[in-house]
């Protein structure tokens, strides 16, 4: 037990000290500790995910996997670091999909290309967009919500986690659908978003799986509705919006794995099965589930394919509801 | 499960040489964490959560945790007091009266009466935590943007207050403090602000690097202008524990600062800090010489303290009963819970109570090893005072810049760092207290936020602000307080006049 302390202290320091993309000696891949960059806080969803992977990764690896949190920008500032990196395999990027992939490129300017300058690597996880309301709201479907709003003309408010993310996209989609009127209310994150909801503060509100489940099983939270193009395997009572007859879905938040774009097609290769094999351990399926994050697997090629999709699926959400920020 | 059987099998795990020994370490690492400028808990415990993998019981890693989150807090005023350097937000007003007690030779007192103020503090705080969590819990909830704004706006009007004698010079400084604020993506609207083109802008600047810039790099920088005599404090280090007089101005100052701590602590998104303000704003109030305030005042060190250390144990509560992580360090423990299959919120009580009592309980030992570890460490830092200049102020800017980089991991705040500490040079040249800056900075954007969020939920109607039992009560507050100040500056300025006359 202490002996184990001790060593993966040992790890951590010389994983630490071994600076990504030095000069090594190429034996076969991997020969040193691999780094992911998490380009959010510790602590939120996709810093979860990934804590995850890197707890279970040297079980299938050599070499263990290292988690760096880069935050800043929306994400922006550690996937450059990451575009920027030697494309050797060894700094990776978790995320890939989330807002600042398939959102914001349609909004402004990016600093580099996310789909010219990243190869996709795996998908692991897609962290859908669940609208809730209170428990002591008078609500308990989308059409009761749609019904009250035209009977009282009166606007339904809603939390929001950021300002044309995910959450954002999908309430204000849901509300032209629904020719209802939404106000969003933005806040710097999730947690934030999901605790004035849990004040009572506004009416509806916005978030994914890990972040309402807690509340929904605590009897705080009634979920609506579910933004996919089908059920969340993590909610599977949860009827989506296409079910209540509101013709909208989104992909939520996205989480894959990708790498530099010149990053050898062989290690690619190890890195894809490698994250196969953790996505079908049975430890890691468990604390998956702990976490609300369903495990979506999907290997380089689809993977690439299902982001184009996803992509031109926002794309044309964003154009059809007028969304700017500039 | 009682409250009184819980708290006993908690001690029953919490006293198991295991977790003892983890405690003991969350202990050790959080008193260098606060003492060591820059490094803040966070940032600590996001470094070694890759550790607790390793840690079968879920137990023992978030004692060790939760000993580093307040074991920071303690050491936290070591740096504030002695060179000047805040760790963190809330120990900004330690800084105030804390080291002008060391510049005047009495840098063992005020540790002294930081540690025993903390002790007090802390657990207490523990104590209002066994008993009230629950219903205390549904009072942080209540805080909603309307109360946030309500609550921030009165933090500022604290945090001006600080600015000693020139109102006006607090004035510019909020200003400048406020404009640092809106560096970055403004939320609301999605755009970034004031980033010209650069990247690591777009999440604004930093607040341990700003402060940290500003106190601590801007008093080094300040003092290499004074050739020869740079040993300001070092020769003076005076008596080394707090007398009996210093307790007695302090008793009332930490009790008063533990309730308003352990209330105010407790709301998820900078509690701590407007605590330590309005500690400090309390503390001058009824103080029969609050002259002394910005010179040297024992219980404006005593009391923020004390407030800041009640409301590192108070923000476990959102944490524990609602599964609802009020700042970055405590997101972290979350982080950690939840890898180890432990869901903190309401059922926690139920599906884990070894976790819930025994991370209790954990805390009440903690505080113990903290104060038996932090007393007799006060007479060593003293003598840190002693070490020449010129070897300390070196040491202190490489860790303080290590402290900086860890936060983002990017060489940006490095940079970021350095004009920081150019600017709380030109202030100290022009004699502005730098007080109100990093304050404004931090509840500038509160403010700003929770209004916007409060216009958008009532429609534009400024009526939310003050129909809401909570908002319109600190409202109510916020303005007495500008008219008492107004009334009270009149009154003076007649006296003047007639005294003038009459003379």
């Amino acid at each position: 037990m202490k002996r184990m302390v001790i060593r993966s202290f040992i790890i951590a320091l010389v994983a630490a000290l071994t600076v990504p993309g030095a000069a090594f000696t190429q034996d076969k891949f991997p020969s040193k500790p691999i780094t992911i960059i998490v380009p959010f806080s510790a602590g939120g969803s996709t810093d979860l995910l990934g804590r995850a992977v890197e707890k279970i990764w040297p079980k299938y690896s050599p070499q263990p996997m290292v988690l760096i949190n880069k935050p800043g920008g929306g994400g922006v500032v550690g996937t450059e670091f990451v575009v920027r990196s030697k494309p050797d395999g060894y700094t990776l990027f978790l995320g890939y999909g989330s807002g600042h992939d398939v959102v914001m490129p349609h909004l402004q300017k990016m600093p580099y290309d996310p789909y010219k300058d990243l190869v996709a690597v795996s998908r692991l996880s897609i962290h859908s967009v669940v609208i809730c309301t209170g428990a002591k709201s008078e609500f308990n479907s989308i059409k009761d919500m749609v019904a009250w709003a035209k009977k009282e003309g009166k606007p339904v408010t809603s939390s929001v986690s950021t300002k044309a993310g995910a959450v954002d996209i999908s309430i204000t989609a849901l509300g032209k659908a629904a020719g209802i009127n939404i106000v969003t209310v933005p806040f710097a994150g999730g947690a934030d978003a999901v605790t004035t909801l849990a004040g009572g503060h506004v009416m509806i509100g916005g978030g994914h799986p890990s972040e309402v489940m807690p509340h929904i099983k605590a009897g705080r939270f009634k979920p609506l509705a579910v933004a996919l193009p089908e059920r969340d395997s993590s909610l599977p009572n949860v009827p989506t919006l296409k079910e209540q007859g509101i013709n909208v879905y989104t992909w939520g938040s996205i989480k894959g794995v990708a790498a530099p774009a010149a990053t050898p097609r062989e290690v690619v290769e190890y890195l894809e099965a490698t994250f196969k094999k953790v996505c079908e351990d049975a430890e890691f399926k468990k604390i998956m589930a702990d976490l609300d994050q369903p495990i979506m697997y999907q290997n380089s090629a689809a993977f690439t394919k299902f982001l184009q999709q996803a992509f031109g699926d926002y794309g044309k959400l964003i154009k059809d509801l007028n969304i700017s920020i500039q | 499960m009682g409250i009184f059987d819980g708290i006993i099998s908690g001690f029953f795990i919490a006293l198991t040489p295991m977790n003892l020994l983890f405690a003991l370490l969350g202990a050790l690492i959080g008193t260098a964490v606060g003492v060591l400028p820059g490094l803040g808990p966070a940032a600590t415990i996001a470094l070694l959560l890759p550790i607790t993998y390793s840690i079968a019981s879920p137990v023992a890693a978030v004692i060790m945790m939760a000993g580093i989150y307040y074991g920071a807090m303690y050491g936290g005023s070591t740096t504030s007091i002695l060179l000047n350097l805040p760790g963190e937000a809330a120990s900004v007003v330690t800084c105030i009266d804390g080291y002008k007690m060391a510049q005047k030779g009495q840098a063992g007192p005020a540790l002294g009466i930081a540690a025993i103020g903390s002790f007090i503090a802390g657990s207490v705080a523990v104590v209002g935590l066994t008993l009230f969590a629950p219903p205390i819990a549904e009072f942080a909830l209540s805080f909603g943007p309307p109360e946030k704004f309500a609550l921030a706006l009165l933090g500022l009007l604290m945090a001006v207050t600080l600015s000693g004698e020139s109102v006006t010079k607090g004035l510019i400084i909020m200003v400048l403090g406020l404009l640092f604020g809106t560096v970055g993506i403004d939320p609301i609207s999605g755009k970034s602000r004031f980033d010209f083109g650069v990247t690591e802008l777009q999440s604004g600047f930093d607040f341990v690097t700003l402060a940290v810039g500003v106190f601590g790099l801007g008093e080094i920088f300040y003092n290499l202008e004074q050739q020869g005599n740079v040993e300001i404090v070092t020769t003076r280090v005076g008596q080394v524990f707090p007398r009996m007089a210093d307790w007695a101005k302090s008793r009332m100052a930490i009790l008063r600062g533990t309730l308003i701590g352990f209330f105010i602590g407790i709301i998820p998104g900078g509690g701590a800090v407007i605590s330590s303000l309005l500690s400090y704003a309390v503390e001058k109030k009824v103080s029969k010489h609050p002259e002394e305030f910005g010179h040297g005042a024992i219980e404006g060190v005593a009391g923020p303290e004390a407030a800041n250390n009640a409301a590192s144990s108070s923000s476990f509560i959102p944490l524990l009963t609602l599964g609802i992580p009020g700042n970055a360090a405590i997101a972290m423990i979350f982080a950690c819970l939840l890898i180890k299959g432990v869901k903190p919120g309401p059922f926690l009580i139920v599906e884990h109570p070894d976790v819930f009592w025994g991370v209790i309980a954990s805390m009440y030992i903690g505080n113990i090893m903290l104060i038996i570890l932090n007393l007799p460490l006060v007479g060593i830092w003293v003598q840190l005072l002693r070490v020449p200049y010129g070897i300390l102020a070196p040491v202190v800017i490489l860790f303080t810049a290590i402290g900086s980089y860890s936060i983002a991991n990017q060489a940006f705040d490095l940079y970021a760092l350095i004009a920081f500490g150019v600017l709380g040079y030109v202030l100290r040249k022009l004699k502005i207290e730098a007080g109100p800056l990093p304050l404004a900075f931090i509840l500038g954007p509160m403010i700003e936020g929770s209004m916007r969020q409060s216009l958008l939920m009532s429609g534009g109607s400024f009526s939310i602000f003050v129909t809401r039992p909570i908002s319109s009560t600190i409202v109510a507050l916020f303005a007495i307080f500008i008219v008492g100040q107004a009334v009270l500056a009149i009154r003076r300025t007649g006296r003047c006049s007639k005294a003038q006359k009459a003379a």
